[in-house]
């Protein structure tokens, strides 16, 4: 492979990403199932230096909604509206979200109004006409990986640990996954576009790991919205993310990382189901591969306590990768509550290594 | 005044309409930006559809060009127009001049515009990986390697067992911004497809297509002998992506159509017929004369049917592939008739395409 | 061209997704949905394409629709710039609209998703909350989840969360008046009126097929479209 060829496809898509004073909008997976990561986000924004505002009035964009196609796309619209007239309130013009999918969303949006302004026109009528409100489209919109990627050297800079094996000295082998709905759309909108994205890829070559080119990198998580929500149709995701991990395990990954929210929750808890149901684990030794976001491998970069970060909710355990890139923990500390006492243990998996 | 003609490219089409005209007793100066004359069809080896040698047509072209005064390593700077003469301006290096370039004016009665075509660039069908995967070549790289006349091997140094030629890269392709077909992709394929299997009998070869474009005599023959007599497999499924297996070998995802379902597979070499784009240099020539192009970027004649070696210019005459894909034998068939129309331009003394 | 076609014309998605399709595969050769169900995205476009109303008909009543992951991995390959993903997103609307959905058995799926995504972006404001993910509904969410589940309040406290408060923070109270306008939204935009058709179509099934149907989730019908899998999706019949 011939990576200087890759990096011929980086430098044609370059992306804008505004430097500071962002509106931050939340991502519903994110908050359930990694509550953690976005507070995260926040402190090592803040320790950079960088304002991002957060109205508390604002909602879901209704992207998983208008994805199971329960919400229609007018719905859909409007409720971005309501989140642009939110932003544009406050008095900012960068918009970043923390979900891919509204990130998704969001750019779809934009770019019919592009082609339909009329649809545009429409969709302010309702705005008014359901709260009374206006909006202004936002002049830059990114999603926080964009923004850590921008950051990726002050956080470098900043950083207590590397992606490095503080034993061996090499570099923790990692496989990058980027959310369907990052670039697939609108490849220009996303960086190093959709064949060979590089936001992620930027911040492991930044911190000093190793990136693990596979077959079926391209390949979706396996979230399909209704493909998961609904129990009947659990097999499309389950083998979606099965064929990933089937074709990344001969290249011996340490650290799967994401900029979605919901890949890495797929990512995590598919690799505890296939474990329950086939035995088979990816990892090293009956242990499953760690899964992160972007946020959380900041964190840990950043030398932020791994129980802050949240990584205690993830069902691969991440402590083998802590270990490596000697990064200490308190293994008692990690299942109490914030005043130091005891919430009980989760089971451990019959097939896969807990700690 | 002697009427001068000044054909402005030195490949099939150029050479073939300089060479009639000088023989016709014209003044006729060929220029040519590379160092060597003979354009795209010096690279290949054999041509489709009866194998002859590429170098065989060009020696014949060459043989008609004597009295043919031939420029190379020039690019044109400035056309300029005065009632009905014209004034080309190249730009080249001072013999013995080391670096130093210079400024040349060529006065001309008229113009022939025979500036060919460029390959697609094949790296920007990113998904294909070209230039990132080791064993992912293109047709002409392919053309290369038959030329050299050595074996062809993959990047691990080994004869390939399975060889993948992909059909349309870079053509009907609206992602990469030509919509259009490149037309002589098809039978390359089907040309090649024969070639690799006369060199390695044993091989699996898979043409991966989407429509088999064999638009003249004996191409369709040429595909039956592929598939009869040489077992070339062809499927009916575009190239939807390719990834590289740990040792090299490259896995490539279409759908075969024909039975409706996803088909996964792995070749150790993969083909990459790359179709024809506009060449660069005639955005400029068409500023400076004011030529009309298509939406696919090739230069417009005045009539596609009935004057489709005149523009509205009179006095700028086009020939071969500066007017959208085209075969050899087309191109040569083109120059003649530019050629013709010419003579009979210069002789009326008057222009010759109202 | 008939009623249908123009119908799904309405629909900007459609417009932009289907421009002609020459049956080139790039979009089946990579789409998840085609590796594991019998189905093909380009079989769909093309008979989009025939614009015959017979055969629209019969995709809004079937389950072929259902069976796109909405994942765009075809709309990045179409080298005509059509984009399937975005044509279901059309499709599925106006099935739920006319209420086919409810003839197939992943379209009657839908209600389950309304009852919960739905209810949950008025109620709380969210797609999803963890409160209502129940370990019963998710095995595979794990032992993981199961334990957060039980001690929910305290797990959040601990990861930072401002969960069920007041002000700014991850799973914040979100105030009631932006829940009102959220409402005033699905009201005015036609939001709501495709909850009462995903409501109302699949109550009329549900006493057509004999399978008791109130509101909630705990009830024979969600239970039923839930689960079931009476069918074989994924081999070519």
């Amino acid at each position: 492979m011939k990576p200087e060829g890759k990096r011929l496809v980086w430098n044609e898509y370059q992306k804008e990403i505004a430097n500071d004073n962002y509106f931050y909008v939340r991502s519903c997976v994110r908050q359930n199932f990694f509550p953690g990561a976005e507070k995260t986000f926040l402190r090592y924004m803040k320790d950079m230096g960088r304002n991002v505002f957060e109205n508390p009035s604002h909602t879901t964009c209704s992207g998983i909604g208008y994805h199971s196609d329960i919400v229609p796309f007018e719905t859909a619209m409007t409720m971005v509206a309501r989140q642009f007239a939110l932003m544009s309130e406050a008095g900012y013009e960068n918009f970043v979200t923390s979900c891919i999918t509204s990130f998704g969303l969001y750019s779809e949006v934009l770019e019919t109004w592009e082609h339909f302004p009329a649809v545009e026109e429409k969709i302010r009528g309702h705005l008014r006409n359901a709260t009374g409100r206006e909006f202004v489209k936002p002049k830059n919109l990114a999603h926080a990986s964009d923004v850590t990627f921008k950051l990726r050297k002050d956080i470098s800079k900043a950083g207590k640990y590397r992606l490095i094996n503080h034993i061996t000295g090499n570099s923790i082998r990692v496989v990058e996954h980027i959310g369907c709905h990052y670039s697939r759309m609108f490849p220009n909108k996303g960086v190093g576009g959709a064949e060979y994205p590089y936001v992620l890829i930027g911040m492991i070559d930044e911190w000093g790991g190793e990136v693990i080119d596979y077959p079926e990198r391209r390949h979706c998580c396996g979230f399909g919205f209704r493909q998961y929500l609904v129990k009947a149709n659990r097999g499309y995701s389950v083998s979606s993310s099965k064929k990933k991990f089937d074709s990344m395990k001969p290249y011996k990954p340490e650290l799967i990382l994401t900029n979605c929210p919901g890949c890495p929750m797929f990512l995590d808890r598919w690799q505890y189901a296939i474990s329950e149901m086939e035995g088979t684990t990816y990892g090293e030794n009956g242990q499953g591969i760690p899964v992160m976001t972007y946020e959380e491998l900041a964190g840990l970069i950043l030398g932020y306590d791994p129980w802050d970060l949240g990584l205690q909710v993830h069902q691969v355990p991440v402590e083998p990768l802590l270990e490596k890139m000697g990064i200490p923990y308190d293994p008692a500390k990690k299942f109490l509550d914030i005043n130091g006492n005891s919430m009980g243990k989760p089971k451990p998996p019959s097939a896969m290594k807990f700690y | 005044m002697e009427h001068s003609v000044i054909v402005i490219g030195g490949g099939v089409s150029g050479m073939t309409a300089a060479g009639m005209l000088a023989q016709q007793g014209f003044n006729v100066t060929l220029l040519e930006k590379e160092a060597e004359t003979g354009g795209h069809a010096a690279r290949w080896d054999r041509l489709f559809p009866d194998r002859k040698k590429a170098s065989e047509v060009l020696d014949f072209i060459r043989k008609g060009m004597s009295r043919v005064k031939v420029i190379t390593g020039i690019t044109v700077v400035n056309i300029t127009r005065n009632d009905k003469e014209f004034t080309v301006v190249t730009r080249g290096q001072v013999a013995d001049g080391g670096s130093q370039m210079a400024d040349i004016p060529h006065p001309a009665s008229c113009i022939l515009l025979a500036t060919g075509y460029e390959l697609f660039e094949a790296r920007k069908k990113e998904e294909y990986g070209y230039g990132i995967y080791n064993n992912v070549i293109t047709s002409a790289e392919l053309e290369d390697k038959f030329r050299s006349g050595s074996p062809i091997l993959t990047s691990e140094g080994k004869p390939p067992a399975r060889i993948g030629i992909v059909h349309c890269v870079g053509s009907r392709d609206e992602k990469v911004g030509n919509l259009y077909c490149s037309k002589v992709c098809c039978v390359t394929g089907v040309k090649q497809a024969i070639e690799l299997k006369e060199m390695y009998p044993a091989s699996e070869v898979f043409n991966f297509y989407m429509d088999l474009r064999m638009f003249d005599r004996h191409f369709e023959e040429l595909y039956y002998e592929a598939q009869q007599k040489w077992g070339v497999s062809f499927i009916r499924g575009r190239l939807s992506e390719c990834a590289e297996n740990p040792d090299g070998s490259i896995i490539v995802k279409t759908e075969d159509t024909l039975t409706g379902k996803p088909l996964k597979m792995t070749v150790d070499l993969l083909v990459l017929l790359t179709g024809f784009v506009p060449g660069r240099g005639m955005a400029s020539i068409s500023a400076m004369l004011g030529l009309t192009t298509g939406a696919d970027g090739f230069t417009n004649s005045a009539d596609s049917h009935t004057l489709n070696n005149s523009t509205e210019i009179p006095g700028i005459f086009l020939a071969g592939a500066v007017k959208g894909p085209v075969s050899i034998s087309e191109s040569i068939a083109d120059a003649r008739a530019a050629a013709i129309q010419i003579e009979v331009y210069l002789n009326s003394d008057k222009p010759g395409n109202d | 061209m008939g009623a249908l076609y123009d119908k799904l014309r309405q629909d900007i998605r459609f417009v932009e997704g289907l421009t002609a399709c020459l049956n080139c595969g790039t979009c089946t050769a990579i789409c998840p949905a085609a590796e594991f169900y019998n189905y093909q995205p380009r079989k769909l476009v093309d008979i989009l394409q025939t614009r015959d109303d017979e055969k629209i008909l019969e995709l809004l009543k079937g389950d072929t629709i259902w069976y796109c992951g909405e994942c765009m991995s075809c709309v990045t390959r179409c080298p005509r710039n059509n984009a399937p993903g975005l044509l279901i997103t059309a499709l599925r609307s106006l099935s739920q609209e006319l209420g086919y959905f409810v003839e197939s058995e992943k379209g009657r799926q839908q209600l389950a998703i309304k009852r919960t995504v739905g209810h949950w972006i008025l109620e709380y404001g969210y797609c999803l909350y963890p409160s209502q993910i129940t370990p019963e509904n998710h095995p595979e969410q794990g032992p993981i989840w199961e334990w957060e589940f039980q001690n929910l309040e305290k797990v959040m406290e601990r990861l930072g969360a401002n969960y069920q408060k007041a002000g700014p923070g991850v799973l914040r109270a979100i105030p009631q008046e932006d829940l009102d306008e959220i409402k005033k939204i699905f009201d005015e935009t036609g939001g709501t009126a495709r909850f009462e058709k995903i409501e109302s179509f699949s109550r009329q099934k549900a006493e057509e097929m004999g399978i008791q149907l109130d509101d909630g989730l705990q009830n024979d019908y969600i239970k039923h479209i839930y689960t079931a899998v009476n069918k074989d999706h994924t081999t070519e019949p």
